[in-house]
C-alpha cells in the first residue's frame, strides 16, 4: 500500500477559497493591503472580498507604516473603497484628516462604531457633516479630542440608536475650569444611552445630576478623574442604585487603556486672577491628604 | 445521556471509537450517521489515520464544553494552544481540510486562527517562504503595485470626495 507522507510539503493555494477568506479574516485589513494581497494572483483576488474590511482599525498602526502617514491614509481609503458600504467599524488614533473621514462617512451609512483617539486635526464642522451621514452609529469613542459640546450634542440627535458613548479627556483638578455642557448636551440628546464614558470630564454635580436625569437607561457610567464631581447629597447613592457598573471619581486607573496622567496645572499659574485661594491649586498628592481628612467634612452625605 | 460509541474508518482502514456526543461536533459525520447507518463504522475516506487521530483527540476534549464556568474555559483554551503548538506546517494544512470536510467548527476555527497568527506582522517574502507560495505576479501586476505606492507616498491631492463634501 502506499505510504502517504505527511511530510510532503502542500500546496496551500488548493486550500478552498471560502477557507483561505477564513483565514484572511482573522487578520486586520493592514495585514492584508500591506501583505497578503502581494503574495499572488489567487490571493490577491480573495483579498478584493468586502467581508474582509467591515472593520478598519488604525490604531497603533505606526510601525507598519514606519510613520509614513501618507501611505497610512491611502492605504484607509483602499480599505474603505475595498469595504463596498459593509464597513461596520472604523478606529482612528494619533493619525486621520478630515479628508479620510469624509471619505469614509461618504461610502459608509451602515458604520455602527466610530472611535477617534488624539484625532486633534479634526473640527467639530467635520465631525457634525460626517455624523449626519452615520444614522446607524450604536457606538462612539472620542478620546483625548478637542469636540465642542455642540458636536457632542449632534450624535445624540442624528444617530438614534447610540447605545454607547465615550468621550475621554486629560483629568485636571481646577475648580475654575469646571464645566457642565458636555454632560448637559449628553444628558438632553441621548436618552437611550445604556453605557457612558466620561473620565476625566470637568462637570460638577450639576451635570452628573442631568445625566442620570436624561439618560434613564444607563447601566454603565465612568467618571474616573471627573474631580469636580463631589457625588453630594444623595448623588453616590442614586448612582449606585441605579447603574449597574458604576466607576467614581476616584476610581484607580491602573487598567485604564491611555495615559492617565494629570493635567499638571501649575503651568496656569500664571492666567489666574489674583485672589484665587491656595485651596484651588494643591497638587495631587496634597489633595489625597486634604481629602481624608477634613477637606470634605462639613459636607452632609459625602461617603468615600 | 447517551454514551453510543462510533466508530470512524480512516483513509488507510484505521479505525477510531469515540463517543457520539463527541463525534457529533462534526456535521458531516452526524449527517452520514443519520441517512446511512454504517454498521463497520463511518467512513472517511478523505482522511489519513495521522490527522483523524488528532480530530479524534480534539473531538474527545471538547465533547462536553463549558457554558459559564470561566476555569474551566480557560483550561480548554489552554489546552487548545498546547494542541496545535508543535504541530508543523503540513499537518495544520491537512487539519484544516480534515475540519473543513468533516463540518467541525470549532477545529477549523482554531486551525485557521492559528494560520493567522503565523502570519501576523510577516512580509510578502516571508508568507511567500512560509507557504511555499511562488510569485505569480507578471511584471505588469508588479508595476502596477509599485506605481499605487509610490501614488501615495506623494501628498494627497484633491480627489473626488471633495466635490461630495460640498453636497452636503
Amino acid at each position: 500500500m502506499e505510504e502517504i507522507s505527511i511530510e510532503e510539503t502542500r500546496n496551500w493555494l488548493e486550500l478552498p477559497q471560502d477557507v483561505m477568506s477564513q483565514i484572511f479574516l482573522k487578520l486586520d485589513m493592514v495585514e492584508i493591503l500591506h501583505s497578503v494581497q502581494n503574495v499572488c494572483t489567487l490571493w490577491r483576488i480573495i483579498s478584493k472580498d468586502p467581508l474582509l474590511y467591515r472593520s478598519i482599525d488604525l490604531r497603533n498602526q505606526w510601525d507598519v507604516f514606519d510613520s509614513d502617514e501618507n501611505d497610512m491614509e491611502r492605504m484607509s481609503k483602499e480599505g474603505v473603497e475595498r469595504s463596498c458600504g459593509q464597513l461596520v467599524e472604523f478606529s482612528m488614533e494619533h493619525f486621520g484628516t478630515e479628508e479620510l473621514l469624509h471619505f469614509m462617512a461618504n461610502r459608509s451609512t451602515n458604520l455602527r462604531c466610530l472611535r477617534l483617539a488624539y484625532c486633534y486635526h479634526i473640527s467639530d464642522e467635520a465631525l457634525m457633516a460626517v455624523t449626519k451621514q452615520l444614522p446607524l452609529l450604536e457606538e462612539v469613542e472620542l478620546c483625548h479630542c478637542s469636540f465642542s459640546p455642540a458636536a457632542l450634542e449632534t450624535f445624540g440627535r442624528f444617530c438614534p440608536h447610540l447605545k454607547s458613548f465615550r468621550v475621554d479627556h486629560q483629568g485636571i483638578r481646577c475648580p475654575l475650569l469646571d464645566c457642565d455642557d458636555e454632560a448637559f448636551a449628553i444628558a438632553k440628546s441621548m436618552p437611550q444611552l445604556r453605557h457612558l464614558h466620561l473620565f476625566g470630564n470637568k462637570m460638577t454635580d450639576n451635570g452628573l445630576r442631568a445625566i442620570l436625569d436624561g439618560c434613564p437607561h444607563l447601566e454603565s457610567l465612568d467618571l474616573r478623574q471627573c474631580f469636580s464631581v463631589y457625588m453630594g447629597g444623595d448623588l453616590e447613592k442614586k448612582c449606585k442604585d441605579r447603574i449597574k457598573k458604576l466607576k467614581l471619581p476616584n476610581g484607580p486607573t491602573e487598567d485604564y487603556e491611555f495615559v492617565a496622567e494629570l493635567d499638571d496645572f501649575e503651568s496656569f499659574d500664571a492666567d489666574y486672577p489674583s485672589g484665587v485661594s491656595e485651596i484651588d491649586f494643591i497638587s495631587e498628592d496634597e489633595y489625597i491628604e486634604f481629602s481624608e481628612s477634613s477637606y470634605f467634612s462639613d459636607m452632609d452625605d459625602f461617603h468615600f | 445521556m447517551s454514551t453510543k460509541k462510533i466508530t470512524l474508518l480512516s483513509s488507510d482502514n484505521e479505525l477510531f471509537t469515540v463517543d457520539e456526543e463527541a463525534a457529533n461536533q462534526s456535521l458531516t459525520i452526524k449527517h452520514l450517521i443519520e441517512d446511512t447507518e454504517p454498521e463497520n463504522g463511518v467512513p472517511l475516506p478523505q482522511v489519513h489515520s495521522k490527522i483523524l487521530a488528532k480530530v479524534t483527540e480534539y473531538l474527545i476534549k471538547h465533547a462536553n464544553e463549558p457554558d459559564n464556568d470561566a476555569a474551566a474555559k480557560e483550561e480548554l483554551k489552554n489546552w487548545d494552544d498546547k494542541f496545535l503548538e508543535k504541530v508543523n506546517h503540513e499537518t495544520l494544512f491537512d487539519l484544516i481540510l480534515a475540519a473543513n470536510y468533516l463540518d467541525i467548527k470549532g477545529l477549523l476555527d482554531l486551525t485557521c486562527q492559528t494560520v493567522a497568527d503565523l502570519m501576523n506582522g510577516m512580509s510578502v517574502v516571508e508568507v511567500r517562504k512560509l507557504f511555499n507560495i511562488v510569485n505569480d505576479f507578471t511584471p505588469e501586476d508588479e508595476a502596477e503595485v509599485r506605481k499605487r505606492r509610490k501614488r501615495g507616498t506623494k501628498t494627497i491631492g484633491p480627489s473626488n470626495d471633495q466635490a461630495n463634501q460640498s453636497n452636503h
